[in-house]
């Protein structure tokens, strides 16, 4: 007997893979509701590897899907609904046509409707999987949130984006987790840790709605994206709050839950009380202690450095969760208000605004308690002396730089310094980077040079009259050099000589040895390592030496021209 | 005892006349008014009670009624049309004991009276439940974002859609895993800051310009291949072109002669052409079968020849080749072969055994080809890796469109403005989130198609053609002139 001749494509990646198609058909499904399912379930299609093996001989491109995940599909019993939805089409359809308003309405009333808490829990089987999904679930939140309702996009949809970003808004603001804010041409770029999970997202600038060409984006699908992700959010959020102990759903005064009408009548409106809703804090169910880890000194291999940068940055964390307590701010009414009212109250300061414009103010602008009031404009008539006027610049610029930066470069109409992005590479100390723009991100420095600065000009002025201060100066040491004596007790100590060199010399025969450790798997990629920064570090030298120079030509042509000056 | 008063006088009633003229019945006349009035308006307002007579005042008087509210009040009311069938006195019956038909009601019996009340209330209570309960289904249903439970807690059962829970089919393996090892949120390049840094923007702008120029290459190198090898000519021009490429070869001067003359030539071009081909079919044939025929031929007879010759369609037929031969080896020729072949065999076995030998000296530089081999080999495969790393931070082919990527956004530099107020907005968040979605391989990039529109067949009915004047009414024009 001749065994049975295997068919082609029977097995290896002909049998792996199924076109779109053939999924449609086993799955009995139109291609928008299977888009659908896909997009809910997080089936996505596939690349193979030998493209015409997968294609069963076909030629062209395909959009391919593993057969296994067409099984997957399968058994999963939202199916159902969906084939429901289609035969409710149907009836609706036919009621509509034969005006047959009694069934029409009966029908609308008992439309069938998809649950998705499994599908979360599947495609998340741990919160903190779901926390770090979140970035592409917010973003697109946020931005239905601005959406009025048009095709494929129903008005509950994006008014549960509203109230659920605003809940996340909340969450973040209780928690103190915001970390990083950004202001780009497309939006507002923000970074919260929630969790130990950075999550970033971007919330759209507040402009009026501009309606989207169709055929850049499928809005169709961004729509059963957004309808997966407030799931997701939901959940998420609920969680979030309970382990704040606070409770959820939160209730806002100023938002009730019948505001759908007044939303009808004006946007503006709606937008101030969701932004009056920002400035109320929540109520807690319980009063929670605030847990403070402490960072463990094990020996691991990280080694001591890294343990040293983690308290470091815990401890810049620590004091960036309270960088506007005891601050007050006021918005002046041209102030982009929501991002701004988001962050200071995320770091414990507290706002107002004019009251006669929008809800919901805390204070009044005559408040002399006020410290910072926030103006966008070149000037204003009335000013206030107990208080700075600075640009919203400086609020950003203060978050990313973790401390309150001095505010005369944000004074009401200065030209503003440049904002920089908080979210640059780490290995910039192996660039080399201008005393400016190093000042930039270290306000310490800043106040340094300025201090240079102000030596350079006081040297100068005391050129003309220095034979009087060298007499006091000459003085000063001796006297205090006196005093510390009489103070101080003299015992005698053994003789010790100590090279000093020694304790260098031992640290670096140590770190040879340790290099020597090196396995010889990556001896190479050390060694081109090392090199490299060798080079980065002369570069640095280099362009530093040639600044050096260059300052002191410059520093020397000056007097010179004073001189000139002066004649 | 004192009467008072004047005696009465005694009249005689004995007529009709006198009767009606002197009995007295005035107070009964009185008392009968005064029922009637009280029949038509009432009892007397001192005997009434003040719950009686006042009412309070809790409504205002005039009623704010929608038009619905009017309807349904209106059509509470008994029809006008039953109005003259209404009594509309307050005279009670005078006899007490009317004889009537009962109703159905009062004819029912009492247990089954009871019975029915019973089963009407239930009705009533069951519609009310029934609403109820369609009232709590739908704000359970219609309300989205109905969020209480932990999801991610211990003890959860998720109400699945069916009662009879099967066994959930196991998710793929790699469900979790990401598809790409982009970031869902792409960080900002700093350059793309509202007030950004000069050098940062600058940085930016040199990076649109690299892609930028990458395109344009790509598009003048697609240009140069395809549009510009063909040169571009006139319709005119291309016709003059056509008539001058076809008119190739005839002797336009030539027209100038007769017909005649011209037929002449045609008859005598065709016999040339008639001959000319026929000797050439021959001497092909001559030279094909130039060899065979003189080995073959060689004990034919010439006539015979002569005749083949003549046939030549018979010739077309026969086969070109030779005719195979049955050529026998002798034994010895055999056993010479055999000899041949072990000699053979034995040198090369020879030479083999002698290579080894060779090799054992020349094991230094085997080894060295080995290393070659596999240093080469790790090369590549190094050289694979890296190709691979590069290649998941590429979209992969998901179908045959490609992805439509604006690339960064950036403003140039007289467009931004440095402070908040004056801000002006760059990129489409939307598109981006999909242009994103289709790089992290979770979309397919797909063209978005254009539903075509059926055409439409346009026709103009009979009766509106333009043509009516001449063809109805030129004849009722006609007629009216007759």
């Amino acid at each position: 007997m001749v065994s049975k001749r295997k068919k082609k494509y029977s097995t290896g990646e002909g049998a792996q893979f199924m076109t779109r198609k053939a999924a449609l058909k086993k799955l009995q499904l139109s291609l928008n509701d299977f888009r659908r399912l896909c997009i809910l379930k997080g089936i996505y299609p596939r690349e193979p590897r030998n493209r015409k093996r997968a294609q069963k001989g076909q030629s062209g491109i395909k959009t391919l899907y593993h057969v296994k995940d067409i099984q997957f599909l399968l058994h999963e019993p939202i199916i159902w609904r969906l084939r429901d939805y289609k035969i409710f089409n149907k009836k609706v359809g036919r009621a509509r046509a034969l005006k047959d308003f009694e069934n029409l309405k009966r029908y609308l009333n008992s439309h069938p409707t998809l649950k998705l808490d499994h599908i979360v829990k599947e495609r998340y089987p741990t919160f903190i999987d779901a926390l770090r999904d979140l970035d592409d679930c917010l973003t697109l939140c946020f931005l239905f949130s601005t959406f009025p309702s048009i095709a494929h996009v129903p008005r509950d949809q994006s008014a549960l984006c509203q109230r659920l970003t605003m809940e996340f808004l909340h969450i973040v603001i209780e928690a103190k987790a915001l970390r990083k804010v950004f202001i780009s041409i497309k939006g507002y770029y923000f970074q919260a840790e929630l969790k130990g999970q950075t999550i970033t997202w971007i919330i759209p600038h507040h402009f009026s709605f501009e309606p989207q060409q169709k055929s850049e984006v499928d809005f169709k699908i961004m729509s059963t994206f957004v309808e997966f992700y407030t799931i997701l959010l939901g959940f998420v959020n609920f969680r979030l709050y309970h382990g704040l102990n606070l409770h959820y759903p939160p209730k806002f005064v100023s938002m009730s839950p019948n505001s759908n009408e007044k939303l009808l009548v004006d946007e503006d409106i709606f937008v101030a009380e969701r932004v009056n809703a920002l400035n109320v804090s929540l109520l807690k169910t319980s009063d929670a202690v605030d847990e403070e880890i402490e960072i463990d000194n094990f020996n691991s291999e990280d080694g001591p450095e890294n343990i040293e940068d983690a308290k470091k940055e815990a401890e810049n964390i620590k004091k960036l969760k309270t960088l506007f307590k005891g601050l007050k701010f006021y918005l002046n009414r041209e102030v982009p208000r929501e991002p701004l009212v988001f962050i200071i109250r995320c770091f414990g300061g507290e706002v107002s605004w004019d009251k006669t414009l929008f809800v919901g103010a805390t204070f009044d602008e005559n408040d002399e308690s006020i410290t910072h009031h926030i103006v966008d404009r070149p000037s204003v008539s009335k000013q206030y002396i107990s208080r700075y006027y600075v640009q919203p610049q400086w609020v950003f610029d203060s978050v990313n730089a973790r401390d309150l930066l001095p505010v005369n470069k944000y004074f009401m109409g200065e030209v503003l310094p440049p904002h920089l992005s908080p979210f640059i590479d780490k290995d910039r100390d192996q660039q080399y980077i201008p005393p400016e723009e190093r000042a930039l991100y270290d306000p310490s420095i800043l106040e340094e040079q300025h201090k240079k600065d102000a030596m350079e000009m006081e040297d100068q002025d005391e050129d003309e009259d220095s034979d009087d201060d060298a007499k006091e100066e000459n003085e000063s040491p001796e006297t205090e050099n006196t005093k510390k004596k009489g103070k101080l007790s003299v015992t005698t100590g053994e003789v010790y000589k100590e090279i000093p060199w020694e304790k260098d010399r031992q640290e670096k025969q140590a770190y040879r040895l340790r290099e020597k450790m090196i396995k010889k798997k990556h001896r190479k990629l050390y060694k081109s390592m090392m090199e490299g920064r060798k080079d980065r570090a002369k570069e640095i030298w280099l362009l530093r030496k040639k600044r050096r120079l260059h300052d002191e030509k410059k520093a020397g042509e000056k007097p010179i021209k004073k001189k000139q000056k002066a004649k | 005892m004192a009467i008072s008063g004047t005696k009465r006088k005694r009249v005689s009633k004995k007529s009709k006349l006198s009767w009606r003229k002197h009995t007295k019945v005035k107070d009964i006349e009185t008392f009968l008014d005064d029922q009637r009035e009280e029949e038509r308006l009432g009892a007397p307002l001192e005997v009434l009670t003040n719950e009686q007579l006042f009412v309070l005042d809790t409504k205002p008087q005039t009623e704010l009624l929608t038009l619905r509210e009017k309807r349904r009040l209106r059509a509470t009311r008994p029809l006008k049309g039953f109005a003259a069938l209404q009594p509309h006195t307050g005279v009670p019956d005078p006899i007490k004991k009317r004889n009537r038909v009962k109703t159905k009601e009062e004819r029912q019996k009492k247990l089954i009276k009871k019975e029915d009340k019973n089963r009407k209330a239930k009705e009533i209570d069951a519609v009310s439940q029934r609403r109820l309960s369609e009232i709590r289904r739908e704000n359970e249903r219609n309300k989205r974002g109905n969020f209480s439970l932990d999801l991610w807690g211990d003890t959860i059962s998720l109400s699945s859609e069916s009662t009879i829970q099967k066994k959930a089919k196991e998710a793929p393996k790699d469900l979790h895993k990401k598809r790409s090892v982009l970031p869902a949120v792409e960080l900002p390049h700093p350059g793309m800051s509202y007030n950004p840094s000069f050098k940062d923007h600058q940085e930016l702008l040199q990076i649109i310009v690299q892609e930028e120029s990458k395109v344009i290459k790509k598009e003048k190198h697609l240009a140069r291949v395809t549009k510009d090898i063909f040169r571009k000519v006139s319709q005119d021009k291309q016709q003059k072109e056509w008539m001058s490429e076809m008119s190739q070869g005839l002797d336009l001067n030539q027209n100038m002669k007769s017909k005649s003359t011209i037929k002449k030539e045609e008859n005598y071009d065709r016999k040339a052409i008639k001959q000319e081909k026929h000797s050439a079919r021959r001497v092909t044939k001559d030279a094909q079968h130039n060899e065979w025929l003189t080995e073959t031929a060689q004990g034919l007879n010439i006539n015979e020849k002569i005749k083949e010759e003549e046939n030549e369609d018979d010739l077309d037929r026969i086969s070109i080749n030779p005719p195979t031969k049955n050529k026998k080896k002798t034994l010895q020729q055999r056993r010479k072969q055999r000899e041949q072949l072990e000699l053979e065999k034995q040198r090369a076995s020879l030479k083999r055994e002698k290579k080894k030998i060779g090799d054992i000296h020349k094991i230094k530089v085997l080894k060295q080809n080995l290393e070659k081999i596999e240093n080469k080999q790790k090369k590549l495969r190094e050289l694979r890796k890296v190709r691979l790393d590069k290649k998941k931070l590429e979209p992969k082919v998901l179908s045959s469109s490609k992805i439509d990527d604006p690339g960064f956004d950036f403003q140039m530099g007289e467009k931004i403005s440095g402070n908040l107020r004056s801000l002006q907005k760059e990129g489409n968040i939307l598109s981006d989130r999909f242009v994103s979605l289709q790089k992290r391989n979770i979309l397919e990039p797909s063209k978005r198609a254009h539903r075509k529109r059926p055409k439409i067949k346009k026709y103009v009915k009979p009766g509106h053609k333009d043509d009516w004047e001449v063809t109805i009414a030129r004849e009722n024009k006609l007629l009216s002139k007759k």
